[in-house]
């Protein structure tokens, strides 16, 4: 007995407390009241019958308290002694404590971080007025050469007149130019754009300082300008008498007239300074005014509308344009989109896949922490057979393991905040260049509470149905005979470890497919060699350039003197790097017409100086690539890609075929004159664009110079600064570096997903392993009785190990079996982001079942060994 | 006198039994604890005795389990007691063990009544 009530001290709490009880207390003193009464009638003193009566009853403290077990009606006090309670069983199991918040913190934080992400690019309202309501308007080829692409000046004007489903439609120039801001300490490169006058009532953003732009500003092309936010207060330290100084951009005057708030970024990114777009002249040159795609286009539904009525509107205007323009339009028509997928873009489907791997995670991590808190409460079930023998109700015992759970929740929810601000920390230097501008990367507070909330649940649910289970059927001799897992549970945990590795394989697999694919995507031949080359592109910061020879004589000079720098083995210059957005012309050969109805195909031109091709390493195929012989005064001669040449002249007669390009359909013929190798300018794209060249010798525009050298690239900046400095101060560099890493920096978009998912995946393969080596560590730790008897009736060690590897490679087998389908459906997501590598990859596949079998083996290893070493005498013995 | 059920006995057994005891003691009427005692004593013809440490508990936790309820009432020498009654559930339990124990005696007795020799 006197263990037992140790016991029951021990468990009914460390409450000692002594408070009155006035119930209690008056029913005991009547029974010792009629005791002594009884022990008088019996002939005693009253003194003697009293002493008796007291005796008799055994310590009234003692009883009082047991009493009190028995029949409580007192919540808080409960409350405090289950908190109390189960800080000290959590302290008292370490490694399960430790396990269950360390996997909860895991699973969390995951979540929390990447869900921060997701919630701040998909979610998060634009910071513009009831952005749900704005609408991108982009131009397309039929033939698919022109992808939302921009819409011509000249059809600004006829959709502005023609539709009916905006309540404002607003152009602007569709991209950012580099500005040199001339300011008191040198020149400064800056961001410009044009938005026309109703662009910022159409996105509804007002100023914070002076006025946005006008229609007068715009019609009559003010040199007027509003500054961003950031740029007010970089470059102008915040001065709030801004509106109406002058500032000098590009050698001129101009204006500010108000400052944009905090936060607002343009469709087409950050930009410093908004300037007024001025259509008229455009409008009135008749070659630019319809030719020329770079005007994007907002609009601001009307109510009622919806984007699929937009669609249909503006699909309608197109085809109207195609007829009445033939030569501009033919081909062309209009897609719509809501702003926020069109600025989301291409992050959309990788931050998906990391939310459903962040999500498998959770899964494995609510597998895990339901197992082993199964194993807990059935190892515990001694314990609550002992309470239950000494009256402790069921609901009793529920409630101390919810508040058990609840603590292990809280804990790991803590832990999990922590290291979900960590994950976003890392997640802000590697996801922002990949992620588009508006995103601000932050917790999320609704995800952290709906993760903990799972988690909790997952904890409450697995620690109290056992409970539930080992208060009906636990008796103190089942108790004390050892807690062995009946089959039902064992099937459970099974089929949890199962789970947790078909989950583990699809996430491993999804990585495995992303990680060989920007393998594929680094390795494949770009057609160029980037290694060794510094890229610089450069600034002008005045207009005097917008005469061609005076700037193919500064290109010139420079270029001379760079080739004179030691270790530089070739100089080029180019008007565009590679990417995968670069300027398109559209195109017309001699003697073809192109389908009625589908109008000229766009091809990639780029001007690029005699070395441009020596310099990048890309191979002279036929004919000749420019020299001396390209003057302005001559036929213009283009070099064409492979790529180019097999798709327009399959016969293999480029050379000396006469095309035109750019939008005058009318202008001089221009001559193949060579075919040079295929280039990727997109490397996440396997297949090489069509590809055209012309001199700088006869289009005397570049903006970007490429230094081939043995040594670091990155050592030529110095000179090159100098010697830029010494032949024109006022132009600068507005970006250097490797072009190697300008090429990875674009490649970041695709880097995000695999690094992250592969994090994921080891980090499921982590847990999955600990979810398989605690299930066998437990089953044969409640199996140990029944394994040494078996070896005691001669069962060999091999056949003891074989039993638990059997068991083990079971459901292992089931889990990947139910992997299978995870993997589909992983392949399924992944499908458009993979590269060069079939969804159903086999290398991807065999390696990630072969590690996690490997994992998954070792974990299972340490419980299988100690089943082999049981000592059938101790074992009995017990 | 000094022979009682309870102090020698540990088993969960007891505990069972005591429960049982209390239930048949006020199948008849409400009773106080005290006289709960004296009407197992009396019915035992004094082979049983109730620890009274062992009475409060189990009192309670029939209460708990809804087999018994209490009220404080008067009694006849004008006392303020805690009286404890049957509830429908508590007679229900009653005959259920009612009929084990009569199982259990029954096997026991057989088994005991064995000739060994």
């Amino acid at each position: 007995m006197g263990i037992l009530r140790d016991e029951a001290r021990k468990l009914s709490g460390s409450l000692r407390q002594r408070t009155a009880e006035p119930e209690l207390d008056e029913e005991i003193q009547f029974h010792i009241d009629m005791q002594t009464e009884k022990n008088q009638r019996l002939g005693m003193s009253p003194e003697e019958a009293r002493r008796a009566a007291l005796v008799r009853f055994g310590g009234t403290d003692r009883i009082k308290e047991e009493a009190r077990d028995e029949y409580r009606s007192r919540p808080l006090e409960d409350f405090v002694q289950d908190l109390r309670y189960g800080v000290r069983s959590a302290l008292g199991a370490p490694l399960f404590t430790l396990l269950a918040v360390l996997t909860l913190a895991l699973g969390i934080g995951a979540n929390a971080a990447v869900f921060g992400v997701v919630k701040s690019v998909l979610l998060d309202a634009l910071p513009y007025a009831d952005a749900d309501r704005l609408v991108r308007v982009y131009a397309q080829k039929l033939d698919g050469t022109l992808k939302r692409s921009g819409v011509s000046a000249g059809a600004v004007g006829d959709f502005t007149a023609r539709q009916r489903s905006f309540t404002h439609l607003t152009a602007f120039f569709n991209a950012t130019a580099d500005a040199t801001f001339n300011s008191e300490t040198g020149p400064r490169v800056l961001k410009l754009t044009l938005v026309g006058a109703n662009f910022f009532q159409t996105l509804g953003v007002a100023p914070i300082l002076g006025r946005t732009l006008s229609e007068a500003d715009c019609a009559t092309g003010a040199r007027v300008m509003m500054l961003s936010y950031a740029a007010w207060r970089r470059e102008l330290g915040g001065d709030p008498n801004v509106a109406g100084k002058t500032l000098r951009v590009n050698g001129n005057p101009w204006q500010v007239v108000g400052v944009l708030p905090r936060g607002f970024v343009g469709p087409m990114g950050d930009v410093d300074l908004w300037l007024p777009l001025d259509l008229g002249p455009t409008l009135r040159d008749p070659i630019h005014a319809r030719r020329r795609h770079w005007l994007g286009l907002i609009g601001r539904l009307a109510p009622g509308a919806t984007v699929e009525a937009a669609q249909r509107d503006f699909a309608t205007i197109s085809a109207d344009l195609s007829r009445e323009h033939p030569d501009s339009d033919a081909g062309l028509t209009t897609t719509t989109e809501s702003l926020r997928d069109s600025m989301a873009g291409d992050t959309r489907t990788p931050l998906l896949v990391l939310m459903a791997s962040a999500g498998l995670v959770l899964l494995i991590t609510c597998a895990n922490l339901a197992a082993a808190m199964l194993s807990r409460t059935l190892s515990r079930r001694q314990e609550f057979a002992v309470r239950v023998s000494l009256g402790a109700g069921r609901g009793r015992l529920v409630r101390q393991l919810l508040t058990e759970s609840t603590l292990l929740a809280i804990a790991g929810g803590a832990a999990g905040l922590l290291l979900a601000s960590l994950g976003l920390a890392v997640l802000r230097k590697l996801a922002l260049p990949a992620l588009p501008a508006y995103a601000a990367l932050s917790l999320d507070r609704g995800a952290v509470l709906v993760t903990s909330l799972i988690a909790l649940g997952t904890g409450i649910a697995f620690g109290v149905a056992p409970a539930l289970s080992a208060g009906r059927t636990s008796t103190l001799r089942e108790g004390a005979r050892g807690a062995s897992e009946s089959r039902r549970t064992r099937r459970l945990r099974g089929a949890l470890v199962a789970g947790q590795i078909a989950l583990c394989v699809s996430l491993l697999a999804g990585a495995g497919l992303l990680a060989r694919s920007l393998w594929a995507m680094a390795t494949a031949p770009l057609g160029f060699d980037p290694d060794g080359v510094l890229a610089v592109t450069i600034q002008f910061g005045t207009h005097k350039y917008d005469d061609e020879k005076l700037a193919a004589r500064f290109y010139d000079e420079v270029e001379e003197r760079l080739r004179a720098l030691p270790g530089v083995t070739a100089v080029a210059t180019v008007s565009e790097l590679p990417s995968p957005r670069m300027n398109s012309n559209g195109l017309g050969i001699e003697g073809v017409t192109w389908p009625a109805g589908e109008g000229q195909p766009f091809i990639t031109y780029a001007t690029v100086s005699d070395g441009y091709f020596r310099t990048l390493g890309i191979p002279l195929l036929r004919g000749r690539t420019f020299g001396p012989a390209d003057r302005p005064d001559t036929p213009r001669a283009i070099v064409i890609s492979q790529s180019m040449a097999r798709r327009y002249w399959p016969k293999g007669n480029a050379i000396g075929a006469r095309i035109r390009l750019g939008p005058n359909l009318e202008g001089p013929w221009s001559e193949v004159v060579g075919i040079v190798g295929y280039v990727r300018n997109d490397p996440a794209r396997p297949e090489p664009e069509p590809m055209t060249y012309g001199s700088r010798r006869q289009e005397a525009w570049a903006s970007a110079f490429l230094l081939r050298t043995k040594g670091d690239p990155l050592a030529l900046l110095p000179p090159f600064r100098r010697e830029l400095a010494a032949i024109d101060p006022d132009t600068a560099i507005s970006k250097a570096s490797p072009l190697r890493s300008y090429l990875a920096e674009g490649m970041a978009g695709r880097r995000l997903p695999v690094v992250l998912m592969t994090a994921f995946g080891l980090l499921a393969l982590l847990l999955a392993s600990v979810g398989v080596y605690a299930m066998f560590a437990s089953m044969v730790a409640a199996r140990e009785r029944e394994f040494g008897l078996r070896v005691a009736l001669g069962s060999t060690r091999q056949a003891i190990a074989g039993l638990v590897l059997r068991g083990g490679a079971a459901w292992m087998a089931a889990g990947l079996a139910a992997g299978a389908v995870g993997v589909v459906a992983v392949a399924r997501l992944l499908r458009n982001l993979l590269y060069g590598v079939p969804p159903f990859d086999p290398i991807a596949l065999g390696a990630s079942v072969i590690t996690l079998l490997a994992c998954a083996t070792v974990a299972l290893l340490v419980p299988v060994r100690r089943a082999a070493r049981v000592d059938p005498i101790t074992v009995i013995r017990d | 006198m000094t022979h009682t059920v309870a102090s020698k006995n540990k088993s969960d057994l007891l505990q069972g039994t005591l429960d049982m005891l209390v239930l048949k003691a006020l199948q008849l009427e409400p009773m106080h604890g005290w006289g709960i005692t004296e009407r197992i004593e009396q019915w035992s013809q004094k082979v049983l005795q109730v620890n009274q440490g062992s009475l409060y508990p189990a009192l309670y936790r029939l209460q708990r389990q809804g087999w018994i309820t209490s009220s404080w009432k008067t009694t006849e020498n004008n006392r303020r007691a805690r009286y404890y009654a049957l509830t429908a559930a508590g007679r229900r339990q009653l005959a259920v063990e009612q009929e084990s124990w009569d199982r259990l005696s029954e096997a026991v007795n057989l088994v005991m009544r064995m000739s060994t020799s």
